[in-house]
């Protein structure tokens, strides 16, 4: 994946001259790699689904007709004026609790797939530099998480802790959703680990965590970025099956709750489809953005996945 | 299929001679080159011109070779030549006449059907583009189907005619591609190239990749290839050696322009342009009584002229180098090394077998041999990478098998070591000052100031001046001989007494060659560090080495002064490495030429 530095380079420039562009600030480098995902049309229509669901969520309170658990209106109401989605069985406005609701989703997706990045980072990596009898306990660890079914084992956890409200429902999809990014960072990090500048780095005298985290971690930052969007992807609809399994704290107002009470309140059966065909709909467009991103990161790592842009690799060496 | 071959038939009408952008005396020309110009556009940088306004011709049966440096179009302009290039190339300008046809026109049906009978390209990885599930047959078979230009009961036949030409056994046929070794997967490239039987082929470094004795066989069979089957050949190589002594014609290329367009003769004896002249003079016959290359005096009369000493070098850093003149030997003593069977009921390797010297402080000792031949395993052990299966390795009074973290980190600030790859060897995220930086805080405990004075300091040593700007600069934006001085740099920070340099200029080309070499040659003589240098280059041997071992099968053949043994080599291997060195003047000399 870090080939395309290197490639890209090498087609040109051999001159001794000095070629005249400085080192590139974090940020430009940052700016040219969103550059890469935005030049990638799936990518940007997911980027704008992503955008809009976020705008949504932190403009909740001025966007939402009604407070998200306000009720008192009329009771499995149609859509009409007032209620453009119509009321829930307790007489809660839908169309505000589907924007109230996209909070929950994002701010899990965020950092439960943050959180189970961080470990999978951190034991991946580790995995892949380490060599030796820690490296097969590790081993033996992540597979471990990995064979458990997920759904099941997040049920058990959840039901035993019962209720916990969404620090639980995080900590659940974290134990259960880091081993699988593990497993991918660790064979990128074994690959990159024989590469010479790791050597050149020991001979330069630097220990395993720098080499490990200045040296191997910076060259693997888009396979990161993609786990982490693949993490968040999950993390949204492990929070929605929970939640609608009722497994959470069925008081907040989420997508997976609204789910779970209109499936209480059998909607289907009394024509009121929109109470689970709209929260559905949002989860899965919001599930797929992250996916559609994660098209665009992949063009970042291998740059032979960019449209129209395909290198050629004039020096290969052998 | 039936709409299809109007097209081919358009195209054929056309190499009747009824075109009138065919030259008059068109007859025997076969490609028409005229104005070509290759462009590189990748969105978000600039367009680079990577072939500028190039003309030229081949004629029917013309083996003509076309030479320049990395960089230079060479490779381009033969992708351009066979419609293979993919974007962000593109083609802005000019014609390629092919047997009158400008295939410039083609669509990709009709350049497909072109592909039989029309023009062929080998390239340098295209041992590795055989299908690694699919058996050599089942290649040529795809080839044959896809142009149907064999009957099929004809098949078993051709494909053994085939792969005899190319001088593999009939035998290889039932083989998978992971069965062949890198030269014997070429051959096959070459074969299903051949098999298309095209009146035109393109070699892009068709022997770069393969090991140096096995590059020499491997050319070998295509010059006589070329005179028996009397198609027209271009072969694309950065080295002039090789490409003299196999081709007529000889197109020199540039920053993407041709320089010099002439016959291999007249470019040997009487090169014209400035650049052909320079490439000309970085050969040598390594086993000549004197050896020189442009700044690089022979080494017999080297220690005679000691003001270039003072010449050649200030360096700011002499007073506090005094210290680090090299005062321990590295003792090798029966070492060997053998790697488990890489399957189950093979034999184990036998990387490195009995090998004993002693590398002597201040000394240069060059390590040769072909690739497989352990020179490398030999470096790994001697820096703790890896562990002797027997045998011990000293350094001064420290045994390096038997050292621990902590005893590596302290061997390793004495005994450094410089990459062979340039590319991979520095880590394209970090800038040349943090590069460098880490081995000075880690082995020199100088702190902020000092040490970027220090590193500073390393940047003036290896001569990459402004120092300030180079300091900060990216990987990427060096040049490759610009990168390998930053990895020596890196190598010279902690002070070291020795410094194991695996093959530091093969990845380099000819002309930046020298110029490293004769930093490693300078360091040698002014900071007072032995050296290690292995390499299957014996030229470069010659040049910065006074002793010499050569390695065949983990073994050392023969060793002594390197002059002695390259003038008067004992071992047969040893004379096979020497005739692998290309060189030019040598096929003149044999009146080959």
């Amino acid at each position: 994946m870090t080939h395309n530095a290197t490639v890209a380079v090498r087609t040109q420039q051999d001159d001794p001259g000095q070629p005249e562009q400085q080192a590139p600030s974090k940020l430009r480098a940052a700016g040219r790699q969103f550059g890469v995902v935005w030049s990638n049309t799936k990518a940007r229509v997911g980027i704008i689904i992503l955008a809009f669901f976020v705008l949504v969520a932190i403009f909740a309170p001025l966007l939402a007709p009604y407070g998200g658990s306000q009720n008192g209106f009329e009771r499995n109401g149609d859509a009409s004026w007032a209620h453009w989605m119509g009321t829930t069985a307790a007489g809660e406005d839908v169309l505000s609790q589907l924007i109230y609701g996209a909070r929950v989703s994002v701010l899990v997706g965020a950092v439960a797939g943050f959180l189970s990045t961080l470990v999978a980072v951190a034991i991946g990596l580790s995995w892949g530099y380490i060599r030796g009898w820690v490296a097969e306990v590790i081993g033996f660890i992540v597979n471990l998480f990995l064979v458990i079914p997920g759904l099941p084992l997040m049920i058990v956890i959840a039901a035993y802790l019962q209720n916990g409200g969404i620090a639980v429902i995080i900590a659940v999809i974290v134990v259960t959703g880091w081993a699988w990014g593990a497993r991918v960072l660790r064979s990128q990090t074994q690959s990159l680990r024989s590469r010479d500048f790791v050597t050149a780095a020991q001979f330069s005298g630097d220990g395993a965590t720098r080499i490990v985290f200045r040296e191997i971690l910076p060259n693997m930052t888009s396979l990161i970025v993609g786990s982490f969007f693949g993490a968040a992807t999950s993390a949204i609809l492990a929070e929605a099956g929970l939640e609608f399994l009722g497994l959470g704290d069925s008081s907040i107002v989420s997508w997976g709750t609204i789910l779970y009470w209109a499936q209480n309140s059998n909607a289907l059966l009394t024509g009121q489809w929109i109470l689970l065909f709209a929260p559905g709909l949002c989860i899965a467009l919001l599930a797929m953005s992250l996916t559609l991103i994660n098209f665009g990161v992949d063009a970042v790592s291998n740059p032979r996945l960019r449209e129209g842009a395909r290198r050629k690799r004039k020096e290969v060496s052998a | 299929m039936s709409g299809a071959p109007t097209h081919t038939a358009d195209g054929l009408e056309a190499r009747g001679g009824a075109d009138p952008r065919l030259p008059s005396d068109g007859s025997d020309v076969l490609l028409d080159v005229r104005d070509l110009s290759v462009v590189y556009e990748s969105a978000g940088q600039t367009a680079v011109q990577a072939v500028d306004h190039v003309s030229f011709q081949l004629r029917k049966g013309e083996f003509v070779g076309l030479v320049g440096e990395s960089g230079s179009g060479k490779s381009t302009l033969g992708y351009a030549l066979t419609r293979l290039q993919k974007p962000p190339a593109r083609t802005n300008g000019g014609h390629i006449f092919f047997a009158g046809a400008d295939i410039r026109d083609l669509d990709d049906e009709a350049l497909r059907r072109q592909r039989q009978g029309g023009f062929a390209m080998v390239l340098q990885s295209g041992m590795n583009a055989l299908n690694p599930v699919r058996t050599i047959r089942n290649h040529f078979i795809d080839v044959f189907k896809a142009h149907g230009h064999v009957p099929r009961d004809r098949w078993d036949a051709r494909m053994k005619e085939l792969v005899a030409k190319v001088k593999l056994p009939e035998t290889m046929l039932a083989r998978y591609p992971g069965e062949l070794s890198g030269g014997m997967r070429q051959r096959v490239s070459i074969a299903l190239a051949l098999s298309l039987e095209p009146q035109l082929m393109v070699f892009d470094e068709p022997t770069t990749a393969l090991d140096v004795l096995v590059q020499h066989a491997v050319m070998d069979t295509i010059i006589e290839l070329q005179k028996e089957e009397g198609f027209t050949a271009v072969l694309i190589s950065h080295d002039l050696g090789i490409v003299l002594e196999a081709t007529e014609r000889v197109l020199v290329m540039h920053e993407g322009r041709i320089v010099e367009d002439n016959d291999s003769r007249s470019i040997l004896r009487d090169p014209q342009d400035e650049y052909t002249q320079m490439l000309l003079s970085h050969y040598a016959d390594p086993r000549a009584e004197v050896v020189s290359l442009p700044g690089f005096p022979d080494r017999s009369q080297r220690d005679a002229s000691a003001t270039r000493q003072e010449t050649t070098s200030s360096f700011s850093t002499v007073g506090s180098r005094e210290r680090s003149a090299a005062k321990n030997p590295i003792v090798v003593a029966n070492l060997v090394k053998t790697y488990p069977a890489p399957r189950r009921g093979e034999q184990p390797v036998q990387a490195v077998r009995d090998v004993s010297f002693t590398l002597e402080p201040g000394q240069s000792l060059a390590l040769v041999g072909q690739s497989g031949s352990g020179k490398s395993t030999i470096a790994k052990m001697l820096t703790g990478v890896e562990q002797p299966t027997s045998g011990t390795v000293r350094f001064g009074d420290t045994d390096v098998a038997k050292l621990g973290r902590r005893g590596l980190k302290d061997l390793r600030s004495e005994v450094q070591m410089v990459f062979q790859d340039p590319y991979a060897a520095l880590n394209p995220l970090h800038t040349v000052e943090y590069i460098l930086t880490r081995p000075v805080l880690n082995y020199t405990g100088l702190r902020g100031k000092d040490a970027r004075r220090r590193v500073l300091e390393l940047l003036e040593t290896v001569g990459l001046t402004p120092v300030e700007q180079f300091a900060q600069k990216l990987p990427h934006q060096l040049s490759g001989g610009q990168r390998q001085r930053v990895v020596i740099a890196r190598a010279l920070a902690s002070d070291p007494q020795v410094i194991i340099a695996d093959e530091p200029v093969s990845m380099l080309d000819v002309t930046l060659r020298a110029g490293v070499l004769a930093l490693l040659e300078d360091l040698r003589e002014q900071w007072g560090v032995s050296l290690l240098y292995i390499t299957h280059d014996l030229l470069s041997a010659r040049l910065i080495t006074d002793d010499i071992m050569v390695l065949h099968n983990g073994e050392v053949v023969e060793r002594g002064r390197t002059a002695e043994v390259l003038q008067h080599p004992q071992d047969p291997y040893t004379v096979d490495l020497l005739d692998a060195v290309p060189n030019p003047r040598r096929a003149l000399a044999e009146g080959r030429l």
